[in-house]
């Protein structure tokens, strides 16, 4: 199989076959990491189009040594998504009680996943994007890192105060919907 | 709640999500922008080639006929192009007007673009040529300048400055405005 890199340059090349296989291998993750931040599908298509047409006019901007393609695109994502959530003040966190373990498992499954789609949109944009990257789309610390423009360090940091204010938001969400 | 069972929920919506990706209609967009760019590519190569060949032709007709009227030599400027519009070359000197003939003739005026480099980055240039071509309109596209697809292989005139070892360092596009 063709690395992305190299369907890249076929593709700028004028290949269609190349840039037909890159866009259809990527698309997927590119799509749900707008829609995991901003919730619309709407404006994920819009995002997912911009992306590649970004590649096709600035490809030659995309710099291996700093990271992946996939990197690369999540990193242009992100800020046309950015800018198109920035007006939208994150939710603040709120300080409700913690509930028991087990009081997610009461929520069907449908209703969790609407629980944390919900938890996840709600956090702050630099705390969502972290947990997107990394444990919605299984991205590398390394390919967040460079998608994010932040330290690895960051990276972890951000993940993890994520995933505590969604502990937080979920409990309080089962706590809620049993009462 | 755990972090266990937040990754947990994290994962039940990855997995919901999976599959989730751009409609069909984005990769049709983004396809038929891949082509109309490659055919203004091809388009561009047709100009950079016609360019060559020109200067070629000229260059040639310049050093085999004595005298030289199409070519002038050019002072080194301080840095390539954005040379002001002053009509540098005639290549097709005005037929001697006949004895006796008082009507006054429209004459044509000409008007030319900026300068556009040709080589990025140019090495140094001391010396050179002016050439007066002749191009199809597409060769403006090189430039990043509108031409109608109907228009593109209307015939232009242009002037191509050639560094001394033959090579085009730019190119301003000429317009005949008849007064």
């Amino acid at each position: 199989m063709q690395s992305d890199e190299d369907l890249l340059g076929a593709a700028r090349g004028g290949d269609e076959a190349a840039f037909t296989a890159l866009y259809r291998r990527r698309q997927g993750a590119v799509y749900r990491f707008a829609l995991h931040m901003s919730g619309d599908a709407a404006a994920s298509e819009d995002v997912t189009q911009e992306v590649f047409l970004a590649l096709l006019q600035g490809g030659g901007r995309f710099d291996p040594s700093r990271g992946t393609l996939l990197s690369f695109l999540y990193g242009v994502a992100r800020n046309l998504v950015l800018r198109r959530i920035e007006k939208k003040p994150p939710e603040e966190l709120a300080e409700e009680p913690l509930a028991d373990d087990d009081v997610l498992d009461d929520l069907t499954r449908r209703e969790t996943i609407e629980a944390v789609r919900s938890a996840v949109l709600s956090l702050p944009t630099q705390y969502r994007e972290a947990v997107v990257l990394c444990d919605l789309e299984n991205a590398s610390y390394e390919d967040a890192a460079a998608a994010l423009d932040c330290p690895l360090g960051t990276v972890r940091s951000r993940l993890s105060r994520g995933r505590a204010m969604l502990a937080q938001k979920l409990s309080a969400k089962a706590v809620r919907s049993m009462s | 709640m755990s972090e266990d069972k937040v990754l947990q929920a994290l994962k039940a919506l990855a997995e919901n999500d999976r599959d989730r990706q751009a409609s069909f209609a984005v990769e049709a967009r983004l396809l038929s922008d891949f082509r109309s760019r490659r055919a203004s590519h091809r388009w561009r190569w047709v100009g950079i080639a016609a360019i060559a060949a020109g200067v070629v032709v000229v260059v040639l007709l310049s050093t085999n006929r004595a005298p030289k009227p199409a070519v002038s030599t050019v002072p080194a400027p301080a840095q390539v192009p954005r040379q002001e519009a002053a009509p540098v070359v005639a290549v097709a000197a005005p037929a001697p007007r006949k004895a006796g003939r008082k009507m006054p003739r429209p004459q044509a005026r000409e008007v030319v673009t900026d300068f556009f480099p040709l080589m990025d980055p140019a090495p140094p240039f001391e010396r050179g040529q002016m050439l007066r071509v002749q191009l199809p309109a597409a060769a403006m596209r090189t430039v990043g300048l509108p031409v109608r697809e109907d228009h593109l292989a209307d015939p232009i005139q242009a002037d191509v400055l050639v560094g001394e070892e033959g090579m085009p360092r730019a190119i301003r596009f000429v317009r005949f405005d008849v007064q």
